[in-house]
């Protein structure tokens, strides 16, 4: 074929490609509104960067309120990222690369998985991706509470609505112990570490230590950050490198269940990236999650849908998800406290096992057995 | 044109050449929402100097957009990478008929491009640009953009006698 003939069929190619495609209406009001909210933003983070380095600047000093090095500054720091997690919440897009490793079951071979992840507001989406980074599932909740899961493994997808408010807003019959809701009970990190299985495994935001401390799962990446910071176990340990940005490093204190590593940017106080290890004793896990925070823009919202590839068939839900309980190790399960029970009852319209709601009863079950589990040490 | 402009201006240059410019950014991106996205953030950058910019804003925004889509793509290309395996599987069809068209193959295989090859073909085939213009535009050599082109257009023309031989075979007619 000639060259000419190739560029004319581009040419038409492309026309029609872009024939139906009409600029949104008021551009130039939309771009302004965009520009000033950034602006605003901007602004907030110039504010809190100037009060930071005030304070480094006192700590550095020795000036009265500074005397101790490093705690008034971790107290300072920790103020502002919850601030700035409280900005970004519902306000930004939580975007996560993660990558998790360890073994299915105590003792076993680790394993290494990766997934992305997008949190916003009650919605989220996780595609977990198998070791030659092809997708295995892609699962997300909608706005309305729309679950929908599909599995690259049998290329088939399901749709679920009416599976209740996410689990993190379902109540858990006690409240966790320790002080200000934090219980860091990390022993049953095997369970949902487990190999990223959709309505089984949990979006990997909710692995965060928040969650683990909060009690409950985290409706969202944000939140689950806020209570990891605010339990008052992490100290300011000094600046570090990280994609290009010098970045404030914050570490958990030794002797501390699940060790973890926050860096927030020096800019916007928001987590960039969080490494989370299990502590020497108990099976080696880790995970890291880069953190991206994104403005809810129409493109970025998208993010947040699943899609369904063409040519995947429907099931039904209870269908999609027992080739994945298959997967799960044979042997029992942890026995469940009697109080879980208690607290899947609360789910609406609790089915058994292979019912309806079985994502939204798998989380609330491992959330409360997580929690219930007896602290160490 | 004169510096100190007004915002009705800005507005009625949008309204006659935002469709086109949204056009070069959805065929840059590959999707709808990039391009909106890749639109809305060239013409904010346009929007900060309008007042006392002087030159042509579609040349800027022309430029805007290819640079801001080759560096989006330098920073999100592992990524977009993921992202194009959840919408297209290996060897399958996005067309639920199964009747896709030369052309929308060839548009399809653009978008594949590494976005330095796909900018050069949209300015010189979609704009209409000359090879200097387009060097100009995407700040590099005129040779550059020749042979940058050119290898654009060789695996375009791979896929073309691929897909004619194909039809052929299946009976079809190739010019769709």
């Amino acid at each position: 074929m000639m060259n000419t003939d190739i560029e004319d069929l581009l040419r038409e190619g492309m026309e029609r490609f872009t024939g139906e495609l009409r600029a949104p209406a008021g551009l130039a009001y939309r771009v302004a509104r965009r520009r000033r909210r950034r602006l605003q933003l901007r602004s907030a983070a110039a504010v809190a960067a100037v009060l930071t380095a005030g304070a480094v600047a006192l700590t550095a000093a020795g000036l009265p309120g500074a005397r101790d090095n490093g705690v008034d500054t971790t107290a300072y720091v920790v103020k502002r990222i919850d601030t700035a997690l409280s900005a970004a919440e519902p306000g930004q897009i939580a975007q996560l690369t993660v990558t998790t490793r360890g073994p299915v079951l105590p003792g076993g071979t680790a394993v290494t998985t990766s997934a992305e992840e997008w949190s916003y507001g009650d919605q989220w989406r996780s595609v977990t991706y198998s070791s030659a980074g092809h997708p295995v599932y892609d699962e997300g909740l909608s706005k309305s509470s729309v679950y929908t899961l599909v599995s690259y493994v049998t290329r088939t997808w399901t749709r679920q609505s009416g599976l209740g408010p996410p689990a993190a807003t379902l109540p858990v019959s006690s409240p966790p112990a320790g002080p200000r809701g934090c219980a860091p009970s990390v022993a049953a990190v095997p369970v949902i570490f487990r190999f990223g299985l959709p309505g089984i495994g949990l979006p990997a935001g909710s692995l965060l230590a928040g969650s683990l401390l909060a009690g409950s799962l985290p409706a969202t990446v944000a939140k689950a950050l806020r209570a990891a910071v605010s339990c008052g176990t992490l100290t300011v340990a000094g600046q570090q490198r990280v994609d290009g940005i010098e970045a404030t490093k914050l570490t958990s204190r030794p002797g501390s269940l699940l060790s973890e590593t926050i860096w927030v940017s020096p800019g916007t106080y928001l987590p960039v990236r969080v490494v989370a290890r299990s502590a020497a004793g108990l099976p080696a896990l880790s995970q890291t999650a880069d953190i991206t925070w994104l403005p809810p823009t129409a493109g970025n919202l998208a993010k947040l849908t699943v899609p369904i590839p063409a040519g995947f068939r429907r099931v039904q839900l209870p269908q999609a998800v027992t080739p994945i309980l298959r997967q799960l190790p044979p042997g029992p399960l942890p026995k469940l406290p009697a109080r879980c029970l208690a607290a899947t009852r609360l789910v609406p319209k609790a089915p058994p096992l292979l019912g309806t709601a079985m994502p939204a009863i798998a989380r609330v079950r491992l959330s409360c057995l997580i929690t219930s589990l007896p602290r160490r040490g | 044109m004169a510096a100190n402009r007004s915002a009705a201006e800005l507005e009625s240059f949008l309204a006659e050449r935002a469709g086109h410019l949204l056009a070069t950014a959805v065929l840059l991106t590959g999707g709808r929402e990039a391009g909106e996205d890749l639109l809305q953030t060239a013409v904010e950058r346009l929007l900060r100097r309008w007042r006392r910019f002087d030159g042509d804003p579609e040349a800027y925004l022309r430029r805007t957009l290819c640079n801001l889509a080759i560096d989006g793509s330098r920073r999100a290309g592992r990524w977009r990478q993921k992202e194009r395996l959840l919408r297209t599987e290996p060897g399958q069809s996005q067309d639920a008929t199964g009747d896709v068209d030369l052309r929308d193959a060839l548009v399809r295989l653009l978008l594949q491009l590494p976005v330095r090859q796909r900018a050069v073909l949209v300015l010189r085939y979609w704009e209409q640009l000359t090879d200097a213009e387009t060097a100009a535009v995407l700040g590099c050599a005129e040779g550059t953009v020749k042979s940058a082109g050119s290898r654009g257009l060789t695996r375009m023309r791979e896929l073309a006698n691929d897909w004619t031989d194909t039809a052929a075979m299946c009976g079809r007619n190739g010019n769709g």
